[in-house]
């Protein structure tokens, strides 16, 4: 059934992101800080919460439930997921289920993670039994050589250099110089992007999400004023690891999200991709349909340079931070910021529409995991 | 001196890493089959030199590549306990 109706996203929040999070701080700290800053938008009360659902990498041994009891929750639906980049929709999908059944009216859904250096390494070397079987003891010390040979596969298939990339790490930028949330705000220039130190070439700095501890939280209930889903789709593990890495499970799943929502790309007012690495946003945006004539570094240089077109508004991982499991909810909360005119200096006039992906997962070579929703202000 | 990729023992498709069931055909049952060359379509570096090399039985291993070996080229495939080495 692709009918999302009879519920609301009536709010969503986001801690500040933070490299060196202060002494104390927990994954679980974190979790509960965007709990409470939910309900401090939304002006709901405590007890009407009666839906948690939480993403996480960090938060184990702990579960959902755990956090429901340390919040004070009594909670009719409860679920646990820590499906990376796909999580925030992964939850949403949940989540308006459980309230169209009335299995729950009002949930709260929350993502997030803290890292330390140890933490995150054992994130890299243990992300899945695969990775530490035969990618730990190679060693690839985490995806950024994978994402390395495939930014170089993209740039052969499409003709793309370092430059274009570049366009949209620096337009990101520039959206993330108007989010005070935003981890890294300074302005950016393409000659500093293409100076940044080399991770794994093709791949710089600048072209690497930095890694931060922080939490998001979307609120999602039976009635109320706020943001409704059009259309979401999901496909997960499309090609089974044996495809070129470069097509995401999106490009199946476009067809039938645009068709459910009686809108296409040239509709949206806002987008939000899972920007993991340039190249994978780009991947997406392809996969979405914003380059129709297949000609991605003109899309770049047009769309993207010279329109200006509101892509990761927020700055996106790349200038925001990658917060581990919250980076598959801080698409969505910033695309739902902008819908209720909620988003400062960086607003989008009359936003009405916008899209949201879900990417990630990386099983072996590259993400298994995809999804997308149509978001709608209309009242 | 070779890399052991998993053949399904009922239709022949063949997968690295292991999986349970076959893709194809559902089956469950794999036999393991030694491959000692394939082609490096990509390759990276980071900590070590990484590459994509593509078996002749079809699929891709990530590997460890301890040569300079050109992208396009042919290298020889070894295994270093469940890690895959080209050379």
């Amino acid at each position: 059934m692709a009918d999302y109706s009879g519920a609301v996203i009536v709010g969503a929040v986001e801690t500040p992101y933070t490299r060196h999070p202060e002494e104390g701080t927990t994954t679980e700290t974190l979790l509960a800080d965007a709990f409470v800053r939910a309900l401090e938008s939304t002006g709901i009360e405590r007890g009407d919460v009666d839906g948690l659902g939480v993403a996480s990498f960090t938060h184990t041994p702990d579960r959902a439930i755990d956090l429901a009891w340390k919040l004070g929750l009594r909670p009719r639906w409860l679920m646990d997921d820590g499906n990376g980049g796909a999580s925030g929709i992964q939850l949403l999908q949940h989540a308006v289920r459980a309230i169209q059944a009335d299995d729950a009216s009002t949930v709260v859904l929350l993502s997030g993670d803290h890292f330390d250096r140890e933490s995150f390494r054992r994130l890299v070397d243990e992300y899945n039994r695969t990775t530490a079987e035969y990618l730990a003891g190679i060693p690839t010390g985490g995806p950024n050589v994978l994402f390395a040979m495939l930014t170089a596969q993209q740039m052969a298939k499409h003709g793309l250099e370092r430059d274009d990339y570049g366009r949209l790490v620096v337009a990101q930028r520039a959206w993330a110089g108007l989010n005070p949330l935003a981890v890294y705000r300074a302005p950016l220039t393409l000659q500093e992007y293409l100076e940044a130190p080399v991770v794994a070439a093709p791949l710089h700095r600048l072209d690497c999400v930095p890694v931060v501890s922080g939490a998001d939280a979307l609120v999602v209930a039976a009635e109320g004023e706020g943001v409704r889903i059009r259309a979401l789709r999901a496909l997960h593990n499309h090609d089974g690891q044996e495809g070129d890495g470069l097509t995401t499970g999106i490009a199946e799943l476009s067809g039938p999200l645009w068709q459910d929502a009686g809108a296409g790309p040239e509709d949206m007012d806002v987008v939000s991709v899972y920007d993991d690495y340039p190249a994978m946003a780009l991947a997406q945006l392809a996969d979405l349909g914003f380059a129709p004539d297949g000609d991605l570094p003109g899309f770049l240089r047009r769309r993207i340079e010279e329109e200006r077109l509101p892509v990761n508004t927020s700055g996106g991982q790349l200038s925001a931070g990658q917060a581990g499991c919250a980076g598959g909810m801080h698409g969505l909360v910033e695309a739902v910021t902008q819908l209720l005119g909620r988003a400062g200096e960086r607003q989008v006039e009359d936003a009405r529409l916008a899209v949201v992906t879900g990417y990630g997962m990386v099983l072996y070579r590259y993400g298994a995991c995809a999804n997308a929703v149509v978001l709608d202000a209309a009242a | 001196m070779s890399l052991s990729v998993f053949v399904c023992a009922a239709c022949g498709r063949a997968v690295f890493p292991r999986r349970f069931l076959c893709p194809d055909c559902g089956g469950g049952e794999w036999r393991e089959e030694p491959v000692d060359h394939g082609v490096l379509e990509a390759a990276a570096e980071r900590e070590v030199r990484v590459g994509a090399v593509r078996t002749p039985l079809g699929p891709l291993a990530i590997a460890r590549v301890e040569s300079d070996a050109a992208q396009g080229a042919e290298v020889e495939l070894d295994q270093d306990g469940d890690v895959p080495v080209a050379r």
